[in-house]
């Protein structure tokens, strides 16, 4: 039973072709607090990958193999109703709400003074106290990506998807960003699928670590 | 940026400066030429005392608040629709083939002038028009048709038809072509990606995420479109009642009547259109404020999904009745065109007859010469100007001045109703008795705003490595515009040209006033037609406004094809 209820994020035999041809074959699975790290070069297929997880595979690609999570199948499940959080290299905050708005707008429904202290907390632990009202658009880079991390976390998901998440944060950001992502991921026992080019983000991730070849030219191009 | 001085880029570097005079004299110099008539000075009828009776008179006119109340009725409402259904149809099919197939079939739509689009949606609702043919008698039991009101119907609902249908593809156009800016369209892009990660359904994921900033670049063709409703006159006239007119509509009897003194209660009435219009804009903003205040918390509350498959399904239907309405105008203004006799209620004409056609071709040769010669005149004139004004841009390197971007538009912004008899009245002054050359004039205050709008992006995207290699190998800023610049753009000035033809084909007000009623074009005729007898004449008319246009479009759409054919 125990292991029943333990997170998890399968790929199990995903087989992802465009126009016939094969673009990679994966089998895996990703238990809670543990990051899979998806390296590769352009056009290797790690977006297709992402896009494949999230349930957004473009109309020219082809996907053979099942997706679990938690145990469920949820492979075609809707985007919106899979669970899955994902972080971007970009924060994406949203420019027409505030810091707590972004993250209120994540949460869960809910009692209105419940969540509005569940945000305050949060940003606590983070560095962002008392920086509720504020607008996206005046934090620094560091603090945008905060506030994007929180963003997910607090949607509570079962999974969370990392698509080159630091790298538009210089080194020293970089690493203090890194390691608060890592924390939390393993603090909400979260299975996690990281997508990289840089080889010190999947050392500090601490988990296995796929590299996927580069496809010949005339594969690449199309 | 060093500039040579050379006499082209004198003339480049003072283009600017002439493409503002001509934009703020005419309509400054307009207003001012109805506001003192407005308030009694108006020597040619030997009023020269400054005073209020123009407005006395003017509130005095039977039926004046039913006249107002249509104005601002009609522009508000037919706005808002046409606003919420473009956010409806956005919001359906965002991320869905069917936004680009329905931009498609709308777009066409823009370039058809408003009197032709009227003049279809006419033939469509009209008693004995095509939807009571549709249903009777089978349905409706009717074997003459019924007694509605529709057109002309007392309380505008014909009026908000026509002006819906009309501004909808423009709103969404715009949406479209914000969505399509690489760097605005793929940030929402991404961010409705994220609330769709965070479990928004896609439906309330955009009305949650893309609307509010969307929205931030649609409100300024919004306002341009609620000012330029609110006193339009081609679709009130073709649709609306005439017990009492719209404010437009009766201000242009008012100052096309033979007894002049009418003139200042005119005047006064421009006024009023004007103010009308600024309250219209002002109900808007607090409209805006108070939607704002409201969805505040309801951003944030977490709800993930609000009906969206209900919403979704009212969109469909919305979007089929709103595309088969502008079908079936189509279909009935092409039918009436060739029909011979068609009696009540029979779907189809008895015979087809190709008599209409060919009598009202013989009939259009001047109107249509008329029309050509003045469209292109002012299109060659608009064309050239604002890739100088572009080009000197580029030469300061950096856009022009907020004030300079809002002036461009002001034409737009302004109801022509209110500026243009007073322009005719400074034409007067300056002994301007050429009316062509009044026409032209007039038409430039509409033509260049749109061809600006529409180069302005192409020529700012060009990649100014371009002109830096050529400076580089020695080539003269000239010869880089004439020789570099300019068949790079070949496709964007072509398709700027063929809209600064479509709005010149279509303008009615400043031709019939400019041109003092003298000069007739395809649009003059069409609209003194589509009130008159013969239905099937002005079916023809409607359809030639159409296909002008179009065949333009066509045109500048495959000229560059045929041009580079040869290469690879």
């Amino acid at each position: 039973m125990k292991s029943q209820s333990m997170s998890s994020l399968k790929i199990d035999n995903l087989q992802l072709s465009q126009q016939g041809k094969l673009l990679l074959s994966l089998n895996e699975e990703v238990k809670g607090g543990e990051v899979l790290t998806i390296m590769g070069p352009s056009g290797s297929g790690k977006s297709t990958l992402l896009n494949w997880l999230v349930g957004m595979l473009p109309s020219d690609f082809y996907a053979n193999g099942e997706l679990y999570l938690n145990q469920q199948i949820i492979t075609n499940t809707a985007s919106h109703l899979r669970n899955i959080g994902l972080l971007y290299q970009d924060p994406l905050l949203f420019p027409h709400l505030t810091v707590e708005g972004n993250i209120a707008f994540a949460m869960p429904k809910g009692d209105k003074k419940t969540r509005k202290d569940e945000i305050s907390e949060a940003l606590n632990q983070v560095g962002l106290a008392g920086m509720e009202k504020r607008c996206p658009q005046n934090l620094s880079g560091g603090q945008q990506a905060r506030v994007a991390l929180l963003r997910v976390l607090l949607s509570k998901p079962k999974a969370i998807l990392l698509d080159e998440p630091f790298s538009k944060l210089d080194s020293q950001l970089r690493q203090e960003t890194r390691q608060l992502v890592f924390e939390q991921i393993q603090r909400y026992s979260l299975p996690a699928v990281m997508v990289t080019h840089d080889e010190s983000d999947a050392i500090a991730a601490q988990g296995k670590v796929i590299t996927l070849d580069a496809l010949p030219l005339n594969q690449a191009a199309s | 940026m060093i500039v040579a001085n050379t006499l082209f880029t004198r003339l480049v570097r003072n283009s600017p400066y002439l493409l503002i005079a001509l934009l703020v004299v005419p309509v400054l110099g307009g207003l001012l030429g109805v506001l003192l008539p407005a308030f009694g000075w108006f020597p040619a009828l030997g009023a020269n005392e400054f005073g209020l009776f123009g407005f006395v008179q003017l509130f005095n006119t039977p039926g004046i608040e039913r006249m107002v109340l249509l104005s601002f009725g009609t522009s508000l409402i037919s706005t808002l629709l046409a606003f919420v259904i473009t956010v409806l149809i956005l919001a359906s099919y965002f991320n869905s083939p069917w936004l680009k197939r329905i931009q498609r079939l709308l777009g066409p739509i823009l370039v058809i002038p408003h009197a032709a689009a009227a003049i279809a949606i006419g033939f469509l609702i009209t008693p004995s028009g095509f939807l009571s043919r549709l249903i009777s008698p089978w349905l409706t039991g009717w074997d003459i048709p019924p007694d509605w009101l529709f057109p002309h119907d007392p309380y505008g609902l014909s009026i908000i038809l026509g002006l819906t249908l009309k501004e909808l593809p423009f709103l969404l156009l715009i949406a479209l072509g914000v969505l399509a800016q690489p760097e605005i369209g793929k940030t929402l892009k991404a961010q409705h990606k994220v609330a769709s990660s965070l479990g928004y359904c896609p439906m309330t994921g955009f009305f949650k995420v893309i609307l509010p900033s969307l929205y931030g670049y649609m409100r300024l063709p919004i306002l341009a479109v609620l000012a330029y409703s609110s006193a339009s006159v081609e679709i009130p006239l073709i649709l609306g009642s005439n017990t009492p007119p719209t404010l437009a509509v009766a201000i242009m009897q008012w100052f096309n009547d033979v007894d002049l003194s009418l003139r200042i209660k005119a005047s006064s009435g421009a006024i009023l259109q004007i103010l009308i219009t600024l309250s219209l804009l002002g109900s808007w903003c607090l409209l805006e404020l108070l939607v704002k205040k409201c969805s505040t918390s309801f951003l944030v509350n977490g709800e993930r999904e609000y009906g969206g498959m209900l919403i979704q399904r009212v969109t469909h239907l919305i979007t089929t009745v709103m595309l088969s309405v502008i079908g079936l105008a189509l279909v009935a203004m092409v039918l009436w065109s060739f029909a011979g006799f068609w009696s009540f209620p029979d779907l189809l004409p008895q015979q087809l007859v190709t008599l209409h056609w060919s009598s009202a071709l013989l009939q259009m040769q001047t109107p249509l010469f008329n029309t050509l010669v003045i469209a292109i005149s002012t299109t060659l004139i608009a064309i050239a100007l604002t890739l100088f004004v572009l080009e000197a841009e580029q030469q300061n390197t950096k856009t022009i001045s907020a004030i300079s971007g809002f002036i461009i538009y002001l034409p737009l912004l302004i109801p022509s109703i209110a500026f243009l008899f007073g322009l005719v009245w400074l034409f007067e002054q300056v002994n301007s008795q050429h009316a062509y050359i009044n026409v032209v004039f007039s038409h430039l205050l509409f033509v260049l705003p749109y061809v600006f709008l529409s180069l302005a992006n192409s020529y700012r995207r060009l990649d100014p490595r371009f002109s830096t290699v050529a400076a580089s190998l020695g080539v003269q800023p000239s010869k880089i515009f004439w020789q570099l610049k300019l068949p790079l753009l070949l496709s964007p000035i072509l398709i700027a040209s063929a809209l600064g033809l479509a709005i010149s084909f279509s303008q009615y007000l400043p031709t019939l006033l400019s041109g003092a009623g003298r000069i007739n074009t395809i649009t003059t005729e069409a609209v003194t037609l589509a009130n008159g007898a013969s239905r099937r004449t002005s079916a023809v008319y409607a359809l030639m406004q159409m296909l002008l246009p179009a065949l333009f479009f066509i045109l500048a759409w495959a000229a560059p094809k045929l041009f580079f054919r040869n290469r690879g």
